[in-house]
């Protein structure tokens, strides 16, 4: 068998290129307990969100420089408390250097990465962990949305990860939600809702009756101190245009 | 078959205990057989309420921690013949109530054939609040039609619908009623308080219940005498129809407009 004719039969693999969400984690110290406590903390108080979640190692922040060992004591401390670490965030020539004697690749910023062209993206996925890359993959085959039926009350948060979640009752002021992909809320929003939670700058917040307190997408948020007369109790969207929030009515007015 | 009802709102100050004490005695006037049990270890209201608070011996926690029998404990009303309070520890604090505890309190009532068992909550979310709901079948919420009661009563609504052994077990959920207390139909026609169709578009569930301000609930609290003993009281009148409804009657909410002054009162202007 030529090596060709077995490619064009049974290739080994698929390679696609496409935006990976990923935590950042910048961090501010090298002290490895300290970054194991909080992290516990973290995943306790959402372990939906942080469980398993596959984190980028940010070291933009440190005062010192950072030698490889001093980076390994953190990336387990995390891996330990029960976050994935697979990479570090693009920086300096210092930050190349400690990638390669680590064997870690360098990942661009997060929401840089959809501006930036996609030459970033082929050294991300490799190191990409079994698991995370195994839900990316679920995702990226068309996931169905997250459903929700029950009102969402004041003080509960409801998270769709790597897909759209979709509210059929009313969130209750002081609520949030949030999905990795869109929000649909099929009621009236008088809480929080975030779309793009891990940085997807496509993702739009729907909504049937807009009331929100804040609207964030992709971590750009804005609060709502008085609502728009011409927003207030309409259906709304909102999405991301550059680094701007639009909101408009949609539907016949 | 037994009911455990919560009597609950988050915010403080709206009612609760008023509505437990009402609600009691009008399902025992019925003839049911019916306890009330006061949930607020440390802040013990109920049997003022009530007024039964000179003979209370042995309390709710003595009970939970083996330190009495519920019969001692249990307090026999004088004017219900099927009523019965069991009183909150003044001196305990709410570290005193525990998920066995209360458990086998509710079942030891339950072996006594009581139709009823009423939990009267204490305000806020803490282990009190979370105690008196965890066995409920069905929940009062109660709230003042003022924005931050309604929504502190959506945050009961929440936990009502994942904190109780009915959510943890992924049983039939809890039956949340709404009751609003302290409407003023005056001041809802001026648009200074909420009214009854915004607190329901809020919260989403139905309406048991619309109990009017009225200086009779203070007078009653002075007494010791449940308000809805008081027959020329409106809100006696609101209560009992409450009741009706949580036995299963459908009828039309009143007291929603403010009352027609009468022949003199228009006549002398008063």
């Amino acid at each position: 068998m030529t090596k060709a004719a077995s490619i064009a039969r049974d290739p080994p693999f698929v390679i696609r290129f496409g935006p990976v969400g990923l935590a950042q984690m910048r961090v501010t110290t090298l002290d490895a307990a300290a970054i194991h406590a909080e992290v516990l903390s973290r995943i306790a108080s959402a372990p939906q969100l942080f469980e398993r979640t596959a984190v980028c190692l940010d070291l933009g922040e440190l005062e010192q420089v950072p030698v490889a060992r001093d980076i390994r004591l953190v990336l387990d401390a995390v891996k330990r408390a029960g976050m994935l670490p697979v990479a570090l965030a693009r920086g300096n020539e210092i930050v190349d250097a400690l990638a390669r004697e680590l064997d870690l690749p360098v990942v661009a910023q997060v929401r840089a990465v959809s501006k930036q062209s996609a030459e970033m993206q082929p050294k991300a996925e490799p190191a990409a962990p079994a698991k995370p890359s195994a839900t990316m993959d679920l995702d990226s085959q068309g996931a169905l949305a997250q459903l929700h039926h029950q009102p969402v009350r004041s003080g509960q948060r409801v998270y769709a990860r790597n897909r759209d979640l979709v509210v059929t009752a009313a969130v209750g002021a002081g609520a949030e939600v949030m999905a990795d992909g869109c929000v649909h809320v099929y009621g009236s929003l008088r809480g929080r809702a975030l779309a793009g939670a891990r940085g997807e700058i496509t993702a739009r917040v729907f909504c049937h009756e807009f009331n929100a307190e804040l609207v964030s997408i992709a971590g750009v948020f804005r609060v709502f101190e008085t609502i728009p007369k011409e927003l207030a109790g309409k259906p709304v969207q909102a999405w991301l245009s550059g680094d701007d929030l639009h909101f408009a009515r949609f539907g016949s007015p | 078959m037994t009911e455990i009802i919560v009597v609950t709102s988050g915010k403080g100050g709206v009612g609760k205990t008023t509505t437990s004490a009402s609600i009691a005695s009008g399902l025992a006037r019925r003839g049911k057989k019916v306890a009330v049990i006061d949930f607020d270890i440390g802040l013990r209201n109920l049997d003022l309420i009530m007024g039964c608070e000179r003979r209370v011996v042995y309390d709710f926690v003595n009970v939970i921690q083996n330190e009495s029998t519920l019969k001692q404990a249990l307090i026999k009303d004088k004017r219900i013949e099927t009523l019965y309070v069991l009183a909150a520890s003044q001196t305990r604090d709410k570290d005193a109530l525990t998920v066995e505890g209360v458990r086998r309190v509710l079942d030891e009532l339950i072996a006594e054939g009581f139709d009823y068992i009423l939990c009267d909550s204490p305000a806020g979310i803490e282990k009190g609040a979370h105690l008196a709901m965890y066995y409920a079948d069905r929940a009062i919420v109660v709230v003042n039609p003022e924005v931050s009661s309604v929504r502190d009563s959506d945050r009961i609504l929440g936990l009502l619908a994942s904190k109780t052994q009915r959510a943890e077990k992924d049983e039939t959920k809890v039956k949340e009623h709404l009751l609003l207390t302290r409407y003023s139909p005056k001041r809802v026609a001026a648009g200074e308080m909420m009214s009854v169709d915004d607190v329901k578009e809020i919260l989403g569930i139905e309406v048991i219940g619309v109990i009017p301000e009225s200086p009779d609930v203070l007078a009653a609290s002075n007494a010791g005498t449940p308000v809805i003993m008081n027959a020329d009281s409106d809100v006696a009148r609101a209560y009992e129809d409450a009741v009706s409804r949580l036995m299963g009657d459908a009828m039309p909410l009143r007291f929603l407009e403010e009352p027609k002054k009468g022949f003199f009162s228009r006549l002398f202007g008063g």
